[in-house]
């Protein structure tokens, strides 16, 4: 009985007064980053199940540390603007929101910057065409950068939107889902930094 | 406001017009939904062809009809035509047009999206066939194993066209899977909680989310191998610190899944079809719903039992193993549970119903077959061999062309507005099931005899030829019955007797519009009261108030994840042209990938990038009419 008295409340529900769907292109994203996310996980696969039967991984020297915990630090401040950018647009304060856009994709510029500088310092140790260790470094530190450049292009591309908050034709809610990708390539540089950078020193370092 | 006013408001706002702009820039799921399926049918048709001259080819011994290469190229393309161009497309194809119907809504989550996802898999797989122009398509096989398809052993743009064609059509497969599960989770009647979904909307997000998960490791695996071949890289290049190993895991972590991607939607429709043709709600519908999940789930952690004879340790191979075989649990609670609703209800015998039928009837010796398989002794035994193939058709057109089949019965009146003819339907299932088991039944026999896979001839002496020709008669049987049903659809489509709305006294809400539904779909949105909504005593359509009519614009309603209370109005976008654009511009990215004119296709990349940002630039609004 409770069930139908439950039932007569949906079915009979207003739908006038109802909001304008903001959710869809949300849910999308969510999922979007799901599958990028096992696209990392397919590689870090590849990079583990390669170092199985390897007496010392990376064949060669490990990469410095100094270098991607700079960059980290670059995306992490990136995310905090960002995050702040869209609180004030959600307060209705769009110029602030649009200039936390500009200024994270500004810093999302620096880090692909610093990534390069890296990436001619390492040249110099291990190629893409030494062994399939350094196949394995640029592709996955390759991979990410695609991502940090898509993300820098995204984020200009909504700074510029006429509107930047829930609409009345989709795209929803822009910034909003735009912030949800970047801090997911934040979050990827974590994991790399931790997996590709950090544990091959600390396993060096600990017999 | 009455009904017509009303009707004829929501189709101005819905109607794509026919023009030959609206041909290209419409975003109706129906029609998308249809040329889904059309297309779908068309590489069946390419595939079949390819496979009657594999058959050809191999009726006899030291024939010479195909040489080797073409042998090679042409069972290649045969496996990855069927698997990647057909068997998931056509389950997408009836995905779209069915799930907005069933579920109350008047069109997908993102009909955008669901244009692009239809012009990419449309042009990936034009793209992917053009290689027969230059005699250069790929020839590893569908499974693509290094060291076959590196740089040395295959030299020309075989692989590359295996390679970069996948590439684009995970695209469309992955932007199809987010649409489908936005649309179950978002889009439901108001009422059609979890537990009153219709089942193949837990086979199509169960599948959905083994996309999502699943299908990057080929992406990964495929340009891993591009890598490879044309950079320099060292992947699988065991010299080097690769492993050969590495491709079959990281392909096989996606091939598993894809498995149950091509077979889950399929059982979807059976549970769907079968209890109306049955007369009586499914038996055993919560367990049908977590078996269609678990199968899902566990078959993400199967995947290394294609590899059983490569060489591993005792205990990865012993839990795989054990994992594939209860694998086969889940796949019986289905089974029982068609069985039971067929015993305890009163079947009215149908074409479609004949087919679900023979599906449950080869499904169990297919599966049979996988069980066996699944013993790592025996596998060892069989690797290679026809069982293998024997195994693999039994279950993939089992448990794929048969349920596809029963579904165009079953759901063909209500796209067309028609009646299949019922007696062709029963000769093509006769020729069909009986050509089936003539052909590939003996083929487990001459497995067990030891004939490999993947030969393109062999000699006399070894006394497989009486099987073999055997195998070709039922192969060409079986061909003939598919054409039957396809000529069938297309003069029944045109000429059939009227079906009006619901033919089959079935229980979904597919059935309460009429056939073919307007391109609104629902006057007024229905609400949902229990899982059979046509079966039982609420009126989906009481509004009083004319509340949920939305004439304001194309609108649909939006309601919560798991009780499905309405929580806001959901505006779709109009038709436009980006997302063929869109796909053209991915098109010729991997057409100047192809031909490694790199500076060519990051032009194009920025051209489509480009287009994407006028798909998402908001426009002026339509006013209503």
């Amino acid at each position: 009985m409770n069930a139908l008295a439950a039932d007569a409340a949906i079915t009979a529900e207003q739908v006038r007064g109802l909001p304008l769907d903001t959710q869809r292109g949300t849910v999308a994203m969510a999922l979007f980053i799901l599958t990028e996310a096992m696209l990392f996980v397919a590689l870090f696969f590849a990079y583990f199940y390669l170092s199985l039967d390897k007496p010392q991984w990376p064949m060669d020297e490990p990469p410095t540390l100094t270098m991607p915990l700079v960059m980290l630090a670059v995306l992490l401040a990136s995310s905090g603007v960002l995050e702040w950018g869209r609180r004030q647009g959600r307060a209705g304060r769009e110029r602030a929101a649009r200039g936390a856009t500009v200024l994270t994709a500004a810093l999302g510029a620096a880090f692909l910057v610093l990534q390069s500088l890296e990436y001619r310092k390492h040249l110099k140790v291990v190629m893409p065409t030494t062994d399939a260790y350094g196949s394995l470094f640029y592709t996955i530190t390759g991979f990410h950068g695609t991502h940090v450049l898509l993300g820098v292009l995204m984020l200009l591309y909504v700074a510029f939107l006429p509107r930047l908050g829930p609409g009345d034709r989709p795209p929803h809610r822009p910034l909003h889902d735009a912030s949800l990708y970047w801090h997911f390539i934040d979050g990827a540089w974590i994991v790399i930094v931790a997996l590709v950078y950090v544990l091959p020193h600390w396993q060096r370092s600990s017999p | 406001m009455n009904s017509s006013t009303t009707s004829l408001q929501l189709t101005r706002l819905w109607e794509t017009p026919h023009t030959l702009w609206g041909t290209f820039a419409t975003v109706d799921h129906k029609t998308i939904g249809l040329r889904y399926l059309v297309t779908a049918l068309v590489f069946l048709v390419l595939g079949g062809l390819e496979a009657v001259l594999l058959r050809l080819q191999l009726s006899h011994s030291d024939l010479h009809l195909l040489g080797p290469e073409v042998y090679n190229q042409l069972f290649t393309m045969h496996g990855v035509t069927m698997i990647f161009w057909y068997a998931s497309p056509i389950l997408s194809g009836f995905g779209n047009y069915l799930l907005p119907l069933m579920l109350g809504a008047r069109d997908m989550a993102l009909p955008r999206l669901n244009a692009f996802s239809y012009w990419t898999f449309l042009l990936s797989g034009v793209f992917v066939n053009c290689s027969f122009l230059i005699w250069q398509a790929p020839h590893g096989g569908w499974f693509a194993y290094t060291p076959y398809t590196n740089a040395q052993f295959s030299p020309g743009l075989n692989m590359d066209f295996y390679a970069l064609a996948l590439i684009f059509l995970t695209i469309s497969t992955t932007a199809g899977a987010i649409n489908f599960l936005v649309t179950i989770f978002r889009l439901r009647a108001p009422g059609m909680s979890l537990n009153r979904m219709p089942l193949l909307m837990y086979s199509t997000a169960t599948t959905s989310a083994l996309i999502v998960l699943a299908l990057p490791a080929l992406t990964v695996a495929c340009v891993f191998l591009e890598l490879d071949r044309h950079f320099g890289f060292h992947f699988f290049d065991v010299a080097r610190g690769g492993s050969a190993l590495l491709w079959q895991h990281l392909f096989w972590f996606f091939g598993h899944p894809w498995v149950y991607i091509i077979f889950l939607p399929a059982t979807g429709m059976v549970s769907m079809l079968l209890p109306v043709f049955a007369r009586r709600p499914i038996v055993g519908y919560g367990y049908v719903a977590f078996a269609t999940v678990m199968t899902g789930a566990v078959g993400m952690g199967v995947w290394v039992h294609h590899m059983f004879a490569v060489g591993m340790s005792q205990l990865s191979m012993s839990i795989f193993s054990a994992a594939s075989m209860v694998i086969s649990v889940f796949s019986a609670v289905q089974v029982f549970a068609w069985l039971a609703t067929l015993w305890r209800g009163r079947p009215v015998i149908t074409t479609s119903l004949r087919f679900a039928v023979g599906f449950i009837a080869l499904f169990i010796i297919g599966g049979l077959t996988g069980v066996m398989t699944a013993l790592v002794p025996f596998d060892w035994q069989i690797t290679d061999t026809y069982f293998v193939v024997a195994h693999l058709h039994y279950v993939l057109i089992g448990a794929n062309l048969f349920p596809v089949f029963a579904a165009f019965y079953y759901w063909l009146p209500k796209m067309t507005g028609r009646l299949m003819n019922e007696r062709a339907g029963q000769w093509s299932f006769w020729l069909m099931f009986v050509g089936f088991n003539l052909g590939f039944f003996p083929m487990h026999i001459v497995g067990l005899l030891g004939m490999p896979r993947r030969i393109y001839t062999y000699p006399a002496s070894m006394g497989w030829d009486a099987m073999n020709l055997l195998v070709t008669m039922g192969a060409l049987l079986f061909a003939v019955g598919v054409v039957v049903s396809l000529v069938n659809f297309w003069i029944s489509a045109r000429h059939g007797a009227p079906a009006g709305p619901d033919p089959w006294k079935a229980d979904t809400l597919e059935w309460s519009v009429d056939s073919p539904p307007p391109a609104y779909a629902f006057e007024r949105l229905p609400t949902v009261r229990s899982r059979h909504p046509l079966w039982d005593e609420h009126d989906e359509y009481a509004d009083p108030a004319g509340e949920r009519i939305l004439a304001e614009g194309r609108l649909t309603l939006a309601t919560s994840w798991r009780d499905a209370r309405p929580v806001a109005v959901a505006k779709m976008p109009e038709d436009t042209l980006m997302p063929l654009l869109l796909s053209l511009a991915l098109t010729a990215v991997f057409t100047a990938l192809l031909l490694k004119a790199l500076w060519m296709a990051a032009l194009f990349v920025m051209l489509g990038l480009l287009v994407t940002a006028g798909w998402l630039w908001p426009r002026a609004e339509k006013e209503p009419a």
